[in-house]
């Protein structure tokens, strides 16, 4: 028990130890022209292939949001008020959350396994061995390229979200879209989008410091990186809802306090 | 060798079937060392990872210009200790020297400095599979120099692969290379920077006897050529032979023989003699012999139609 302890408190301080590697290594690469290029190569892996994966689940979350919602409120005759629900919950919660768990799964599992094997086959102590820190070659790049692209990928799967919504609500649901979209513009307002584009920085960089990090610290053999990649996917899986959970606590704190000094000012 | 260094032949044989680990050195015993030694120096080194000690108080002088070789069976550290003097690993206790110069204890920005002299073949070659060989043999130069001229790169890529007769192969990747191939532009990329030691992780394993001599013959060509310092962790005796100006034994993460090939041809400890030979203790043998192979248990299945 005492050992298993010892062991936890031991890897946490590893990965926080590595955390804090990855990020003073991306702040420096940020100055450092010679990486971009690695930096590049990385946004288009992370960014540029994911947004066919991003749009899709964007557009299904708001169609079915569109067919699920429907009767109920038909049923109290406010079914142009389903512009409103669809878009804020699109922008604020579902179109973030789940663009990031699809970008775990796809990303997450791909730097793990790439990494893990890299470490497997001594590739990373090779980069060690040649006097250039892995950290920097390896993490930094693809942390940036996760930080900067993620909020960019939630931006897409808001838009086809909302236009999924549209798609049933207007096309298929025969709603008038005056109505629609006059309710939805009096929702949905620039902060509840701000704050799921801002939800993207902090999933970005978790999923790429927690897949890198489990790629590093991989085990010998198949077996090894296939658990990695497993672990890598979970662990980001819930650090993606508990990271939405304080910052919607947070955002929440920040929009009551705000809201009462407009009320003040006003 | 010196006469000196013929002179730290360890005579600590016991033919008796006694513990192997009564026949080693004792740590900080007749193979202390002092830092005016070598070029790299280990003193007291002891690596454990977790409970499990593998280098247990080992001193060792890597002598420059020289040729050391390290042997001993599977796990006995060899890798780990070639790993401890370009600091991949860093000692649980002890002191490692280069030039003079303790290493042990700077840090990780400062190790990629030293690491700048050292160039490390890896067991399976450890290219990376996303670059040419060209752009692997560039990685290295890419990281420590600033170059103005993309055709003076190109030409050191040349040079390179031509020392390893691989010349043609600088847009194959490494998955199109063979065993051999691999090593070879591992060594390549090695010597981009022109180390003053170049590192040999079981430099001949896995490749056939005639690969495995073309190895050794690089690296007789790289030390004749280049006048680096080597040190290469095998156990192919043929290999050891072949190159080393130094053989040192490792067992229990001790060092229990040192010495030119001829003194170790001719060394009186069993273990050492068991081990050159390849032979198995008789103990083992007979464990192994009388063992049931499992013929004795059948399994009976009987398929109904």
């Amino acid at each position: 028990m005492a050992g298993k302890a010892a062991s936890a408190v031991y890897d946490v301080g590893q990965f926080g130890r590595f955390v804090w590697r990855s990020w003073v290594s991306s702040a420096r690469s940020i100055g450092m022209r010679e990486t971009y290029p690695l930096i590049w190569a990385q946004m288009l892996i992370i960014g540029v292939r994911s947004v066919p994966v991003v749009m899709i689940t964007g557009a299904f979350v708001g169609m079915t949001l569109g067919v699920q919602a429907y009767d109920q409120l038909a049923g109290m005759g406010l079914e142009e008020h389903l512009g409103v629900l669809i878009n804020i919950s699109v922008v604020k919660e579902l179109g973030p959350v789940l663009a990031a768990v699809m970008l775990a799964g796809r990303i997450g599992g791909a730097l793990t396994a790439e990494l893990g094997t890299m470490k497997v086959t001594e590739q990373i102590d090779a980069i060690e061995s040649m006097g250039t820190d892995p950290v920097r070659y390896l993490v930094a790049p693809r942390v940036l390229a996760c930080l900067f692209l993620t909020p960019a990928l939630i931006i897409y799967a808001d838009l086809l979200g909302v236009a999924g919504g549209w798609f049933v609500s207007v096309v298929h649901l025969n709603i008038n879209a005056r109505a629609y979209w006059n309710f939805s513009a009096s929702g949905v307002e620039l902060w509840d989008v701000t704050c799921g584009v801002i939800k993207g920085f902090f999933f970005g960089g978790a999923i790429a410091v927690i897949s890198c990090y489990k790629g590093f610290h991989c085990k010998e053999g198949a077996q090894g990186v296939g658990r990695a990649c497993t672990e890598a996917f979970v662990t980001s899986l819930i650090s993606i809802l508990m990271i939405d959970f304080v910052l919607v606590v947070i955002f929440k704190t920040i929009y009551n306090m705000l809201w009462t000094l407009r009320s003040l000012v006003g | 060798m010196t006469d000196s260094r013929k002179s730290k032949v360890q005579d600590k044989a016991d033919n008796s079937e006694q513990p192997a680990t009564k026949d080693v050195a004792e740590p900080g015993g007749n193979d202390s060392v002092k830092d005016s030694d070598g070029l790299i120096v280990l003193r007291n080194v002891t690596k454990k990872f977790g409970d499990h000690v593998v280098l247990d108080g080992l001193n060792l002088a890597v002598e420059k210009g020289k040729t050391t070789v390290v042997i001993g069976p599977s796990g006995c550290g060899k890798t780990v200790l070639l790993k401890h003097m370009i600091l991949l690993h860093r000692p649980t206790s002890g002191e490692i020297y280069f030039k003079g110069q303790r290493i042990d204890n700077i840090s990780e920005e400062q190790s990629n400095g030293v690491r700048a002299n050292f160039g490390y073949l890896f067991q399976e070659g450890a290219l990376f599979d996303s670059l040419s060989v060209a752009e692997n043999i560039m990685f290295p130069v890419r990281q420590h120099c600033r170059i103005t001229r993309s055709s003076a790169v190109e030409e050191l890529v040349k040079q390179k692969l031509t020392m390893v007769g691989l010349n043609g192969f600088q847009d194959f990747f490494p998955a199109n290379l063979s065993g051999g191939q691999r090593k070879r532009v591992a060594l390549a990329r090695a010597i981009a920077l022109g180390p003053e030691v170049i590192l040999y992780d079981e430099p001949t394993t896995g490749l056939d006897p005639i690969r495995a001599d073309i190895i050794n013959e690089l690296i007789l060509k790289l030390e004749r050529e280049l006048a680096v310092t080597s040190v290469a962790v095998t156990h192919d005796m043929r290999s050891a032979y072949k190159i080393a100006d130094r053989i040192v034994m490792l067992h229990h993460g001790r060092i229990v023989a040192d010495g030119d090939a001829d003194q170790i041809r001719n060394h009186p400890n069993r273990i050492v003699q068991q081990f050159i030979k390849g032979e198995v203790s008789k103990k083992d043998l007979e464990a192994l012999r009388s063992a049931s192979t499992g013929n004795s248990i059948r399994l009976h299945c009987d398929i109904e139609e």
